[in-house]
């Protein structure tokens, strides 16, 4: 019993707000339709966080996914511009964030920068290149393809449901996809399972024999092209590109990664874990927004609560 | 003792969210009204908020002031949410063409959209802003008033920013219109450093291929920023005697006191933010009250600012 609540004391703690906002939002809560908004909400976190976990997996961190998803987003708007067709602006972005990833991974293991070090200067250099490409000005209007901005729109028809339209979003469905190869990644690979052990203990699994520095090089180059795909989806949402759009992910991949960590055994990072940690988030966005709760109050509650969460599972941990 | 911390821990974020759920419901039954900006930290967003509550304090709403912080796919998320909760009016402060997600949502569920200086859109019941030609319109007559109608003028214009453009479009009608006022040049300067710097360099070319006093007798800018550069340029040229008159539009602090210190600088054109909040308040209630609202833009008077008020 108290080892299923040490487990699972976050978990419970979820279940709590969600019983909270049901009580307090009967109509609007636990309906399929705000579910299916708040899964289309939180596709890009789910994408950018899922991409985090790859290098939280071996203990490092990646600070310039933000900045890499805006680049990724002027990238794709600019050869619009060009009138390059959608897959090949898509699949250039995609092919900066993986090489910008692979760059980070580069710095840290080949040359040895702290992963700390080393992404915050690429954040400043991929940003200031956002800047640069972009001219600073929001890229919007007509240069953007209909059908990209469309795309962010529309979903796949589930029928109605009490007399509701109801789709599942195509975002929602970018970040299933992302979610479950990066599932089978981690978990059911050879891939996965090495750098799990770099996680536990990177100088044992260098001796055992584990390609340390040529792992961490793809796995950082994974976490930037999945940061360049939140970013596209971030473009085709808004149906434009900004230079500083997708700061916001970094900070709250982060969160949701640390968050959803709290539920594993030894506090490592888990791809599932990470998907309720960013649905935290999401719900209390929601829920919250939905009653009415003062942003600004908002976001110290969500500050609040990570504390609370990784702070009590650390606890914990050091009682055992 | 991990039981004990698990539960004060799911305690706790129950009871906070308690709280703020009874401070929320204290005020139902009244309309509900959403207001969504990414830029509440932008001084001008600040104000027509502000003058929005302050407006909606009188009628029975429930005001709902949501900031993104900078984040405009999440203005399109809060929109989502708002129709969820099924709110009487969402009130917007962002380009519109950049969340039309959220705004197709709302349509979709019959919940009516009004811009506050947000741009026109079909999707918008209205928008409330300041009318760009008019603003141009003031200081153009103002500089053919002041050279009574005749005299060389320089333009500062920018194509390529839809808001400024309008503003070059009506002030060459106006000169347009004077046939002894001849326009020297239409300049665009580089704004990639705030304007500023290039518009003094601009100036300074053209001081310097018109070196006769009286060969330019007025500057015209499109916004603040190339009116200063100018000011700057005829002042490190010595020329600052010759009467040349210059405006801006905007009344950025830096113009209002370049404007009261009695200079070059005479005019420009303030944007009554207050009163884009207030008049945008008027439109809900009249959207409320089922109006039909014809026009696609709502304009809010403008004023001129001179040295008589430039302090104010």
């Amino acid at each position: 019993m108290l080892t299923v609540l040490r487990r699972y004391g976050t978990l419970i703690g979820f279940a709590a707000i969600l019983i909270f906002f049901w009580i307090s939002l009967p109509d609007t809560f636990m309906t399929a339709r705000n579910w299916l908004n708040i899964s289309q909400q939180m596709s890009m976190l789910i994408v950018a966080a899922a991409g985090m976990t790859i290098v939280m997996v071996m203990g490092d961190f990646d600070l310039s996914i933000g900045s890499m998803a805006s680049l990724a987003g002027i990238v794709a708007a600019i050869l619009f511009s060009f009138d390059y067709p959608i897959w090949a602006a898509v699949s250039i972005a995609l092919i900066v964030g993986l090489a910008g990833g692979a760059v980070n991974g580069l710095l840290i293991s080949f040359v040895g920068i702290l992963p700390f070090v080393a992404t915050l200067a690429t954040l400043t250099m991929l940003s200031g290149a956002a800047f640069v490409v972009s001219g600073g000005k929001t890229i919007s209007g007509r240069v953007i393809p209909e059908a990209f901005g469309n795309f962010a729109r529309e979903g796949i028809s589930l029928g109605n449901w009490g007399g509701v339209a109801v789709s599942l979003p195509n975002l929602t469905i970018v970040a299933l996809i992302v979610a479950v190869l990066v599932w089978v990644l981690l978990e059911q690979t050879t891939f996965g399972r090495r750098l799990y052990a770099i996680g536990g203990n990177s100088e044992a699994a260098h001796l055992s024999g584990v390609a340390v520095r040529k792992l961490k090089l793809i796995a950082f180059a994974l976490t930037g092209g999945s940061a360049a795909l939140a970013g596209v989806m971030y473009a085709s949402r808004v149906a434009s590109a900004n230079p500083t759009q997708g700061s916001g992910l970094m900070l709250n991949a982060i969160a949701a990664v640390f968050l959803g960590s709290t539920l594993s055994e030894h506090g490592e990072p888990r791809l599932l874990y990470s998907i309720v940690g960013v649905l935290v988030l999401g719900v209390l966005d929601n829920g919250l927004t939905q009653m009415s709760v003062d942003s600004n109050v908002r976001q110290i509650l969500v500050g609040g609560i990570i504390i609370l969460a990784v702070s009590t599972s650390s606890y914990t941990r050091r009682l055992r | 003792m991990t039981l004990h911390n698990r539960a004060i821990r799911a305690l706790l974020a129950g009871t906070t969210l308690a709280a703020l759920a009874l401070t929320a419901s204290s005020a139902m039954a009244a309309s509900k009204i959403a207001v969504i900006t990414p830029y509440l930290a932008q001084p001008g967003t600040q104000f027509y908020v502000e003058a929005f509550q302050a407006a909606a304090k009188g009628k029975d709403w429930d005001v709902n002031v949501i900031d993104t912080a900078g984040d405009v796919a999440a203005v399109i998320s809060r929109i989502e949410d708002m129709v969820n909760q099924n709110v009487d009016a969402i009130v917007i402060n962002v380009d519109p063409t950049q969340v039309t997600a959220g705004l197709q949502a709302a349509k979709d569920a019959g919940i009516p959209v009004i811009g506050m200086d947000a741009g026109a859109d079909p999707l918008l019941v209205t928008n409330v802003t300041s009318n760009g030609y008019a603003m141009a319109a003031e200081t153009a007559t103002y500089v053919a008033d002041r050279i009574h109608g005749a005299g060389n003028v320089v333009m500062f214009v920018f194509e390529a920013f839809p808001p400024v453009q309008v503003r070059g479009v009506v002030a060459d009608a106006v000169f347009g219109n004077f046939p002894d006022i001849k326009i020297l040049d239409h300049v665009t300067p580089d704004v990639s450093d705030g304007g500023i710097a290039d518009s003094r360099a601009k100036m300074e070319a053209i001081l310097a291929a018109n070196p006769e006093p009286g060969s330019i007798k007025a500057v015209w800018a499109a916004w603040d920023q190339p009116a200063l550069g100018a000011l700057q340029a005829i002042e490190a040229a010595g020329r600052q005697n010759e009467g040349i008159v210059i405006t801006g539009i905007d009344a950025n602090p830096q113009a209002r006191e370049a404007i009261a210190t009695g200079g070059n600088f005479e005019a420009t054109v303030a944007q009554d933010f207050k009163g884009i909040g207030t008049t945008t308040a008027d439109v809900v209630t009249r959207v409320l009250a089922a109006e039909d609202i014809k026009q696609g833009s709502i304009y809010v008077p403008t004023q001129l600012i001179t040295a008589s008020n430039a302090a104010e």
